[in-house]
């Protein structure tokens, strides 16, 4: 079995820890073996987002220090996996050898549904659901990564479920980390936008792949349409299993 | 223009609450016009791409090419006059206007000459200015100021129209068609192209090879500010040159399907200076006016002058969901959408721009629209640093001391493993003091931006580097367990 390193986002540790563990039990069900190095932290995000480029410099070198001698790096996220690929190398310009050891690690850096269907090739993963569901392109997966035929692939592969058309589902759903807390006007109307979207689609799930959205979206259905669900696609495959597998 | 920048969040706030119907439904449908436009290139990216190698080799070699421009334009009998601010440029040409006993001009549309205030100037110094374009002659009539670089009247409903027109221009009869609403303008302002003495325009593109200006426009009112009057003067910001004709050529390609969803606009001018003395149209004097404002300063830093490729097509405003919720006037500025987001503060400087290059998702729907290759997010990003470490180029501030503190204990935390678990254990109970079915609906008065229509879940007891931890623990246990059996 090929070892595959997991990259858990501080967002899912902490809040949304099921979601690590449907990554740990997908990558067992597509054949791999899941490491995770428990020195592992934050990716950065948070302090470039905020301009602070030598404390990211600082996440960014643990990051490599930790990460650095996996064959393969996977994560349940799109934007962290972004900062690792883009912002590192261009954060560590000034100092060649942590360039060229970032530049390394940003070739084998892979979102989840990436990492299954283009490298593992995977599609089916065992699920079934019957139901519509709806998925929602998370900005950082679909621009950032490129990433949009693949979670639909996963999707697709999962008996009795019909992928229906989301309205507007590459647009925004207004999360942007700090922009939410600080701009909330704008914020909360890009979410009741990609709400109502997800409403007229008539699916009984939207799916996504970023646990920043799934934040955000689950945080305003949960006040104001509390029957409406959301998940993050890893946890709805595992959850979805045919056969049942005990849980971690 | 009155700068209102740092009144983002107000102004955002009124602008929601009107709930404009027309933007979302209106930017969607020009997204989709814009996207049949683009197919029509054999290969729309590459159109794309190449737009973006055009404008960077433009603002990489800018000096060069100005100086290029200049020299063809003079031989082909132009003036040049380089303003080093708003004010030079404003006062030069009302001393043109002065000097020829101008009572009046007619303008094009200019992003540049808001930027300067030029209208304001000429007024107050007994010039009357009558902007030519519909929309702008729609909010200079009303006194308001561009909902959209493109379309700035774009939400002004058409009974305020209709009413305006019948109290300042003479509109008889009322009517809510849009065709004889535009008769009525076209009627108003033929009188004054009709005795026109000095006509003022913008530039599109400024061609080096040649020391051409070009422009592209719909509605017929730049030709006639042109080739009307005996003076035409063309304000230009110094970022709109590029090498050779063909590059202009592509770029007002690109820039009509951006802009309009057209392959080309209705009409496009070319000038190679003034009237040459065997041909009929054209102005006996032609003054290009390039307009620095600010421009060479932010030229020294080598990332932020990637906003000047900007070529103005406005794409990126309908392509934005912040500024398809907010519209333009939150901006605060001549510029709006995601270019003002990276304009702006450039122009303006960091300090009092705050908001603007931090009231964005860093979607980066901008950065994939923008025929010139712009990366606001990367630009964003770049600013938020200048702004954290004081920088003498951008004009910033420092931050707040207790942002600054927090983001070193952070840092201490995130490279030690074992403190950052440890924080997150010390943090739990204080985050999760009431938790309502596993969501919270607030954290102690922190965060209240987030919690005023949103839950959180709680912080989970055990995270998930915690679960690895055991499940490691549980099966080397039980693998143990199994070697002594």
């Amino acid at each position: 079995m090929d070892t595959v390193s997991i990259f858990i986002p501080c967002m899912v540790d902490l809040f949304l820890p099921h979601i690590g563990e449907a990554t740990v039990s997908l990558l067992r069900r597509a054949g791999a073996r899941p490491i995770y190095h428990i020195e592992q932290t934050c990716c950065g995000q948070p302090a470039i987002n905020a301009g602070y480029r030598e404390q990211a410099k600082k996440a960014a070198k643990h990051f490599i220090q930790v990460f650095g001698d996996d064959e393969e790096v996977v994560s349940p996220s799109g934007s962290c996996v972004c900062m690792v690929k883009y912002h590192y190398p261009e954060l560590l310009a000034e100092e060649p050898e942590w360039r060229s050891r970032a530049e390394e690690l940003s070739l084998r850096i892979y979102e989840l549904s990436q990492y299954l269907v283009d490298i593992v090739r995977i599609e089916d993963v065992g699920a079934s659901f019957e139901g519509k569901v709806a998925y929602h392109e998370s900005c950082h997966i679909l621009r950032g990564l490129g990433v949009s035929e693949q979670p639909k692939k996963l999707i697709r592969a999962v008996k009795g479920t019909q992928l229906v058309p989301l309205n507007a589902a590459d647009t925004c759903c207004g999360f942007g980390g700090e922009f939410a807390n600080r701009y909330p006007d704008i914020s909360e109307s890009m979410v009741r936008d990609k709400v109502g979207d997800y409403i007229s689609s008539g699916a009984d799930v939207l799916l996504l792949c970023e646990p920043g959205c799934l934040l955000n979206i689950g945080g305003f259905l949960s006040r104001s349409h509390p029957g409406k669900k959301v998940m993050h696609l890893a946890s709805f495959l595992a959850q979805h299993q045919e056969t049942t597998n005990h849980r971690l | 223009m009155e700068v209102k920048t740092e009144q983002f969040s107000e102004i955002a706030r009124e602008e929601l609450r009107k709930a404009y119907t027309f933007l979302k439904a209106g930017a969607n449908f020009v997204r989709m016009r814009r996207e049949a436009a683009l197919s029509t290139f054999p290969d729309a990216a590459a159109a794309q791409a190449y737009g973006a190698i055009i404008r960077a080799e433009a603002i990489s070699r800018l000096p060069e090419l100005l100086e290029e421009f200049e020299k063809n334009a003079l031989s082909n009998g132009a003036k040049v006059f380089w303003a080093r601010d708003a004010t030079e440029a404003s006062q030069y040409i009302v001393g043109l206007a002065k000097e020829r006993g101008i009572k009046y001009v007619t303008k094009g549309k200019s992003m540049v000459t808001e930027e300067i205030g030029l209208n304001e100037v000429l007024e107050k110094n007994g010039v009357k200015t009558w902007e030519t374009d519909l929309g702008e002659f729609i909010i200079q009539l009303l006194g308001v100021t561009p909902f959209h670089i493109v379309g700035p009247a774009i939400n002004i409903p058409v009974e305020k129209v209709r009413d305006l027109f019948m109290e300042k221009i003479d509109l008889k009869e009322p009517t809510l068609d849009p065709v004889q609403l535009g008769h009525a303008a076209r009627i108003f302002l033929r009188d004054k192209f009709h005795r026109v003495e000095m006509g003022i325009v913008g530039v599109n593109v400024a061609v080096a090879e040649t020391g051409t200006i070009l422009n592209v426009e719909n509605e017929g009112n730049i030709r006639f500010s042109k080739s009307s009057p005996r003076t035409q003067i063309s304000v230009m910001s110094l970022e709109k040159v590029v090498p050779t004709l063909e590059d202009a050529l592509h770029l007002v390609r690109l820039l009509c399907r951006n802009c309009t969803a057209q392959k080309l606009s209705a009409y496009v001018s070319m000038d190679n200076g003034p009237k040459k003395s065997d041909e009929i149209d054209g102005p006996e004097e032609l003054i290009v006016v390039i307009v620095d404002n600010g421009r060479s300063r932010i030229y020294q830093d080598e990332i932020a002058r990637g906003a000047m490729r900007c070529i103005r097509c406005g794409a990126c405003l309908s392509g934005c969901p912040v500024y398809r919720q907010i519209g333009g006037y939150a901006y605060g500025w001549v510029y709006s959408g995601p270019m003002g987001q990276v304009l702006n503060p450039l122009l303006l400087g960091l300090e009092r721009t705050q908001d603007l290059y931090r009231a964005t998702t860093l979607c980066g729907s901008c950065k994939s629209i923008c025929p010139a290759g712009i990366d606001h997010p990367g630009l964003f990003l770049h600013y938020r640093a200048k702004d954290v470490s004081g920088d003498a180029i951008l004009q910033t501030r420092k931050p707040p001391m207790m942002e600054r503190i927090f983001f070193r204990l952070w840092t201490w935390a995130v490279t030690r493993h074992r403190m950052w678990n440890w924080g997150v254990r010390f943090v739990r109970p204080f985050v999760n003091k009431q938790p309502h079915e596993g969501m919270l609906r607030e954290v102690g008065g922190l965060f209240k931006g987030w919690f005023r229509s949103r839950d959180l879940p709680s912080m989970a007891k055990k995270t998930f580097h915690d679960r690895w931890i055991e499940m490691q623990k549980e099966n080397s246990e039980g693998r143990n367990q199994n070697e002594r059996e």
